[in-house]
């Protein structure tokens, strides 16, 4: 495994040959890599003038060409299940994104005008999951943020920077956080795909994704209904308003578009929501356990993508499940190590940075850090009722308020900082990455009492700063040297890869 | 102009969040209640024996304490309370009512609790939740919560008196001072107005800051003093400008900009007036808990309110004030690091001077903004903007005969 760092060309990440991983591994991945491109080449395909026109027309879109490379950052180093889950993972993630994209452009009345896809077309604000639409099978959902920033950020880091650089231009301060702020750069540049018969905007999850909804609601000129989650969530207090918010976006969507809501189809896909949560919950027994399967990247990135975007409608997510946790429960059997040295039962906690998602990879490769859990994968785990319809609305109205940078920045600290205890506890980790992410004034607002209560449980407490969506604030490289100046420092170790301690990707997509 | 006989009593009053008169109060008796944001009805925590004291951290030094706890990245106002706190500055209180509304404040309070900032056994801290839009069942949840959060806890804890009748009562208070703070704003809809904006703004934050019961008296002397009292001759501002924005408790920001040629005639922003003074109307037969409720959500202009009408509201509100108190201009103030003004005041100051034609000047600030150079060049700059404008409408009125 050493020597992962002299695979890659100075400044640009790319990779001069692939990863020598023995036959059988490199033989794997290297198919996996082709089945990338034969997914991404039967997008085009599908509808060839309408994604040319959308490469054309839309800045981000590039971004998506490169996805093969964000696959190969993201399973640098691994090996057997862990390498074939991981692909698995990402594999499907692509699948799903390439649909998203096709129905984008497709529907795209920039690209195609008139077309009648469009007025089908329920746009939401991203961080809403799903469930809630799936009853309304005859309706598509896109999400609107999704693929030309959220996703697009992750995949090459130099996307972000123009749409910062945009909203800024037009006065918004440079210290917002960058989420909402190039959401709202894209809305400036006319950038986001025009389609839809309505938006559903939310006060999920923070402030500042409150407020860039009018920098959308202007450009995008279409009824725009607000769905409330409740912030102070942990009381049964807030949970009868909960419930009303959905039935009132309900009967929204029911009015703009005409259509019923289908309580058949809504439940349908709440039983697959709920055996997708059996299969995750296994992933995370396994985890707890001295043999974890699954660590790095690919455990938050799949975790948060089918959270919010499958909604139990796409099946295709349940299928990669069970073949993931066959793999994974076997080699868990075997005692299979997940790497190759584990030397330290890690936790990510705050939000990680968009622009360095295999983050969690390096710290495996280089230092043997092995995250077995973080804060983007420990959202809700309620189960949902199918069969009582109001029971099912609470219990979708639990869930909602447990989403996606939702559930632990809002509603009090102990949801952030307790749960951080907790988790660790639970999962028996020795390290703690603290992401600093500059920006999420919810985070910033405790740094000192992370630091305090983290003194008094003596675990190895390491603070990373981060931007979020701005490489240029802190770039990668910086966010490596504050682990290495722990590990070399404090803890005094030597690295498992040393190539890996300092190299410049600064260029990298 | 003559000097108003209370105003020296009322910047003294202003030097410490617990004054003369919170001493007082709380002497007789008084349960003193700390609140910061206008999602939480002032009404009601002046029921029974409570009078409320809206926090502010004059006097604000270094805020190294509150920087380790909220790092550098948090408005200043959020940190200078926990400071504060920190220092002890406000052990006189008997709770605090917060609502999750801005997640920096939100956290800021949180520390009261965390660090155990009150020496006082029967202090607490809780939090409501505050709705984005106003429909029935999101009204039905802010009174829900209210009721929960304030009342109902209030009573618990202390004993405090907090039926109707004890409502109505805190209602007709309150909208005494907002009578007399409503007549004494009305002279800066005047030509040369017979108050400044400096002097308003003291008058103003001594409402929020004080019992209201203590503070009547002289409010009201105050109210007849300016019934005869003469502006200067010669005007002392060379543009009349409306203030908007967030968090503002700093007197001396105000006086920054009347020392550099402009006259502050309405403050819509936070610990303004504007909204924040206006009388409630009790409907007999009606909720009083559910009409007060209403009161705020339909008067707040917080850009925390998302909804489509709301912002547009925000923006009308705006416009009518520059109309009604006759101003060349607004100024739209954010303070740094506050994120939901970050956002507005761009939009907000783009939307203005772009669709609704009203000249506009953005401008961040800290905290305590007495010693801002940059800012009074700002304001320089954009009052001498508003005298062209100015000559130039007379030069080409002038010329269309």
């Amino acid at each position: 495994m050493a020597d992962l760092g002299k695979l890659y060309k100075k400044h640009t990440g790319v990779l001069k040959h692939r990863e020598w991983r023995g036959f059988k591994d490199t033989m794997y991945d290297y198919w996996r890599w082709l089945i990338t491109w034969k997914d991404m080449i039967v997008m085009v395909l599908k509808a060839p003038v309408s994604t040319v026109k959308g490469i054309w027309k839309y800045r981000w879109m590039a971004s998506y060409l490169t996805t093969p490379a964000f696959i190969d950052r993201h399973v640098a180093g691994l090996r057997g299940s862990h390498l074939r889950i991981a692909h698995l993972h990402y594999n499907m993630i692509v699948k799903h994104a390439t649909g998203l994209i096709h129905t984008s452009f497709v529907a795209d009345e920039k690209i195609n005008p008139k077309n009648k896809l469009s007025k089908k077309i329920i746009l939401t604000d991203e961080i809403i999951p799903n469930e809630v639409f799936s009853g309304f099978p005859n309706l598509k959902v896109v999400p609107l943020q999704t693929l030309p920033i959220f996703l697009s950020s992750m995949v090459d880091q130099q996307i972000t920077p123009p749409y910062l650089e945009v909203t800024e231009s037009f006065g918004v301060p440079a210290d917002v956080c960058p989420l909402p702020s190039a959401e709202a750069g894209v809305a400036i540049e006319d950038d986001y795909p025009k389609m839809g018969c309505c938006m559903i905007a939310t006060n999920m999850p923070c402030d500042g994704s409150i407020m860039n909804s009018s920098f959308l609601d202007r450009r995008l000129k279409l009824p725009v209904h607000l769905f409330n989650v409740p912030l102070r969530y942990n009381g049964e207090d807030v949970q009868e308003y909960a419930v009303d918010e959905i039935k009132s976006l309900i009967e929204f969507v029911e009015k703009q578009t005409g259509e019923k809501f289908d309580w058949d189809a809504f439940f349908a896909a709440l039983r697959n929501t709920n055996k997708q949560l059996e299969y995750e919950l296994e992933k995370w027994d396994i985890n707890k356990t001295p043999y974890p399967q699954m660590t790095g990247a690919a455990f938050w990135l799949y975790r948060i993508y089918y959270f919010n975007l499958s909604g139990g409608v796409d099946k295709r997510f349940l299928k990669v499940d069970k073949k993931v946790n066959k793999l994974m429960l076997k080699a868990y059997e075997k005692k299979t190590p997940v790497s190759k040295e584990m030397r330290h039962r890690t936790v990510v906690w705050s939000c990680p940075a968009n622009y360095y998602t295999s983050f969690a990879n390096w710290l495996e490769n280089c230092w043997g850090m092995n995250v077995v859990m973080d804060m983007e994968t420990m959202i809700s785990y309620l189960k949902f009722d199918t069969e009582d319809k109001e029971q099912a609305l609470k219990d979708l109205a639990k869930t909602y308020q447990r989403s996606i940078m939702r559930k632990h920045t809002k509603g009090g600290y102990r949801n952030v900082v307790d749960e951080l205890w907790r988790i660790v506890e639970e999962y028996n980790a020795d390290t703690v990455i603290m992401y600093d992410q500059i920006s999420c004034k919810g985070m910033d607002g405790l740094a000192g009492i992370f630091d305090d209560q983290a003194r008094e449980r003596n675990v190895n407490f390491i603070w990373v700063k981060q931007d979020l969506m701005d490489p240029r604030t802190i770039s990668r490289r910086d966010m490596r040297e504050q682990v290495n100046k722990y590990m070399q420092t404090v803890l005094q170790e030597e690295p498992l890869d040393p190539s890996l301690v300092d190299f410049e990707d600064d260029l990298a997509w | 102009m003559r000097d108003l006989k209370y105003l020296y009593e009322f910047e003294n009053l202003l030097q410490e969040a617990n004054n003369e008169l919170v001493k007082q109060a709380k002497a007789d008796g008084g349960i003193a209640l700390g609140y910061t944001c206008y999602h939480i009805p002032e009404i009601l925590l002046n029921c029974g024996n409570c009078f409320s004291v809206r926090l502010r951290a004059p006097r604000t030094g270094s805020m190294d304490i509150a920087t380790y706890y909220m790092s550098n990245f948090l408005c200043g106002y959020s940190k200078a309370i926990l400071e504060r706190a920190i220092e002890g500055g406000y052990n006189f209180l008997n709770a605090l009512l917060a609502s999750e509304t801005c997640s920096e404040m939100n956290r800021s309070l949180e520390h009261f609790e965390l660090l155990d900032l009150v020496d006082n056994d029967k202090f607490f801290v809780t939090f409501m939740d505050a709705p984005f839009k106003i429909e029935d069942h999101t009204v039905k949840h802010y009174v829900k919560q209210a009721r929960l959060k304030i009342l109902d806890k209030l009573t618990e804890v202390y004993g405090v008196d907090t039926s109707d009748e004890a409502l109505l009562k805190a209602v007709e208070e309150h909208n005494e001072i907002c009578r007399l703070m409503t007549e004494i704003g009305n002279y800066r809809k005047e030509d040369n107005p017979r108050i400044t904006g400096y002097e308003y703004h003291i008058l103003n934050l001594v409402t929020y800051c004080c019992p209201k019961s203590l503070i009547l008296e002289k409010l009201r002397y105050t109210a007849e003093e300016l019934k005869t009292r003469e502006p200067d001759a010669k005007k002392n501002f060379r543009a009349k400008i409306v203030v908007v924005g967030s968090e503002m408790d700093d007197p001396d920001f105000t006086s920054l900009i009347e020392d550099s040629g402009a006259l502050v005639v309405a403050d819509r922003y936070c610990f303004g007036a504007l909204p924040g003074r206006q009388e409630i109307e009790i409907k007999p037969g009606e909720d009083v808990l559910t009409q007060i409720c209403l009161h705020y959500l339909r008067t707040s202009q917080c850009p925390r309110f998302m909804s489509h009408e709301k912002v547009q509201e925000r923006r009308d509100y705006v416009k009518q004030l520059v109309e009604e108190y006759n101003a060349d201009g607004v100024m739209y103030e954010q303070l740094k690091f506050c994120e939901y003004w970050g956002y507005e005041r761009a939009l907000a100051s783009y939307v203005m001077s772009g669709d609704y034609g009203v000249p506009t000047a953005a401008v961040d600030r800290q905290y305590t903004a007495s010693a801002s150079g940059q800012l009074r060049t700002r304001v320089q700059a954009f009052v001498e903007s508003l005298e062209i404008k100015k000559i130039a409408k007379e030069r080409q009125a002038k010329e269309n005969g």
